[in-house]
């Protein structure tokens, strides 16, 4: 669809945007009132402010990863995105739209996966499901039937011959596919998904993510996704935002991240506690004694570090853990230090304890 | 975008599940004369037909009072919860949100895309009991009956889709995973009219009775029942009923769903 507006007057109204932006958001703030039960009838209202003043735009063709740890505002900037979320301030354009003023005209140029697990009729077929959706979406005769082909074909779910099965009988990397080629159905010009990867086996993320590259830098498609898989940002995304408990913390191109950690290294170390030892107290244990940012977390078992920190601390921060290991009884099995990746500038920038 | 496409979308919907759930459209058939049966032996057991021919005040044969009653009963009441019902259906399942993102309206996307659903459920319940009419009335007797029920329900869809869309921006606004609102079936239905004739109720039930668009599809299809000719004033006056309620309860409804849309929006509870 050719979307016309008028970047002048865009730019007049202080965005910063040029006619490569398919999307803005300038200043997006969101509070969510929650009640606290205090006895049986009394309750407390709480506000959280899941949005504090979030700004980036994200250009035509490019990938855009939304980055953050669970309940730092990811699904809540995608949710306003696609209209399904009013915000409490600031404002966000899709191609010109805004997506409060304009959220019809917004919701035929957006293609959106929310879940990946769900969020498709159990008892349809995936061709039968993309059907319903795309007519909902305004498709009808020859144009539907082409498009529901074409995008189960392009998610791979045709050549699997899975296109004519009922949605229950789905593994998760299908249903993924099949989110992933509703939110292709219109054609849109732009993709909004949330964690599309998420729960998906290794394979089946690679195809995802090279479909979405694809889409991007083939096609013209504008992508934002939202994950917290560092990795998977690393290798999909031309540009990322690290938003942290509301706010944006940086944005750049991972390569340009990455060089903000220029002198420092990421020292990692796997270790095994004995099974009387809490993992958690020796997490916070070890984590007090580092006084750095860094990350830790129980991983099948084991007890996983990282730490972001200068080569020439790198030394003495080694000997304190390993020492504060083994008085807890813990057997050590891997210690590296090695260049720090977007996750070691996720842990520099925001020192979070996990995902 | 065309309303026709969206309407078929509800359409190709209801074919998809039926097709793929065979028992689901097996008791969508035997429901109507579940319910009939049930409605008939309840009635036996408090008297003969002859008995409920002189407490009614008219001759008229007491299953064509019940196929009539149960038809406008049915149908009313999945009308009345049906459009609220697709939504809580579309939370549990987590397709609401996809279903918000069609560019039209919300409610005109809800309500277009749940009709086909309750055509088809009214056509096959009028199909149902489209035989057993016309051996209890004979044909023409049966044709006439016949139609003046397919008017009823037809013409009481739609201020009952206003009913429903009212009950829907409710469910939309609360953040509400169940049918909180489910309690008020039996008083809906005993206010409508459909234990006990409306004007049998208390002078207060009365005044709700007046209120609610079931009143007069139940009346409506009753009519055809208990009259041995077409009182047409009666049926001219109720229809009259009808089509002012329509008017009122969707003025309502389209602007009360926007509102409830927009403050689920605000609160997240899409």
């Amino acid at each position: 669809m050719d979307v016309k507006y008028d970047v002048l007057e865009l730019r007049n109204r202080g965005y910063s945007m040029s006619e490569e932006d398919s999307i803005i958001a300038r200043n997006l703030r969101k509070i969510y009132s929650t009640y606290l039960r205090k006895g049986l009838i009394k309750r407390e209202r709480q506000e959280v402010h899941a949005l504090k003043g979030v700004s980036f735009s994200v250009k035509r063709g490019e990938v855009f990863g939304l980055l953050g740890p669970n309940g730092a505002g990811k699904t809540t900037t995608v949710k306003i995105l696609s209209t399904l979320l009013l915000p409490d301030g600031g404002e966000a354009r899709i191609l010109g739209f805004d997506v409060v003023k304009d959220a019809s005209k917004v919701r035929k140029l957006i293609g959106v996966s929310l879940t990946v697990e769900k969020g498709f009729f159990w008892k349809l077929t995936g061709r039968e499901n993309l059907t319903y959706f795309g007519m909902l979406y305004g498709l009808d005769g020859q144009e539907l039937r082409a498009s529901v082909q074409q995008c189960l074909e392009l998610v791979g779910l045709t050549s699997l011959g899975v296109a004519d099965k009922l949605y229950e009988e789905y593994s998760l990397g299908m249903k993924a596919r099949l989110s992933i080629a509703r939110a292709l159905i219109t054609d849109p010009e732009v993709l909004i998904l949330d964690e599309p990867t998420l729960g998906l086996d290794p394979p089946s993320a690679r195809t995802l993510r090279e479909l979405l590259v694809e889409l991007a830098h083939k096609k013209g498609k504008t992508v934002l996704v939202t994950t917290h898989n560092m990795f998977e940002a690393e290798i999909l995304c031309d540009r990322v935002a690290i938003i942290n408990e509301g706010k944006i913390v940086a944005l750049d191109e991972v390569e340009k991240l990455k060089r903000r950690l220029a002198g420092k290294v990421s020292l990692e170390i796997i270790a095994a506690p004995p099974a009387k030892v809490p993992v958690t107290s020796l997490i916070e244990t070890v984590r007090s004694l580092i006084g750095a940012p860094s990350k830790a977390f129980p991983e099948n078992g084991l007890v996983r570090l990282k730490v972001v920190q200068p080569l020439e601390r790198v030394e003495e921060t080694t000997s304190r853990v390993l020492d504060i290991l083994h008085r807890k009884g813990c057997k050590i099995r891997r210690v590296e230090v090695k260049e720090p990746n977007l996750e070691d500038v996720f842990i520099h920038l925001t020192g979070r304890k996990g995902f | 975008m065309a309303l026709r496409t969206l309407f078929k979308s509800g359409v190709v919907l209801d074919i998809y599940f039926f097709k793929n759930n065979r028992s689901a459209f097996l008791f969508t058939l035997i429901w109507p004369y579940l319910t009939l049966t049930l409605i008939i032996g309840m009635g036996y057991l408090f008297g003969s037909a002859e008995s409920f021919k002189q407490n009614v005040g008219v001759s008229v044969d007491p299953l064509m009072y019940f196929i009539a009653s149960t038809l406008a009963t049915m149908v009313s009441l999945d009308v009345m919860w049906g459009i609220g019902g697709s939504v809580l259906e579309h939370r549990w399942i987590g397709t609401l949100p996809y279903i918000l993102l069609s560019p039209n309206r919300t409610s005109i996307t809800l309500v277009l895309t749940y009709i086909p659903r309750y055509l088809l459920n009214a056509g096959i319940q009028l199909a149902e009991f489209a035989p057993l009419i016309f051996v209890v009335e004979g044909f023409y007797g049966g044709l006439f009956r016949l139609s003046i029920v397919i008017l009823a329900i037809t013409l009481g869809m739609l201020p009952l889709l206003g009913f429903s869309a009212l009950f829907t921006s409710f469910l939309l606004s609360i953040k509400e995973e169940s049918n909180v609102l489910g309690w008020l079936n039996p008083l809906i239905l005993l206010f409508s009219g459909a234990f006990y004739p409306a004007y049998l109720l208390p002078r207060w039930a009365r005044i709700i009775s007046k209120a609610l668009p079931s009143t007069y599809t139940i009346e409506l299809a009753r009519l055809s029942a208990i009259i041995g000719s077409p009182e047409l004033r009666k049926i001219t006056l109720l229809i009259g009923a009808l089509v002012a309620m329509s008017v009122i309860y969707n003025s309502a409804s389209g602007l009360l769903i926007q509102a409830g849309e927009r403050k689920a929006m605000r609160k997240g509870a899409i």
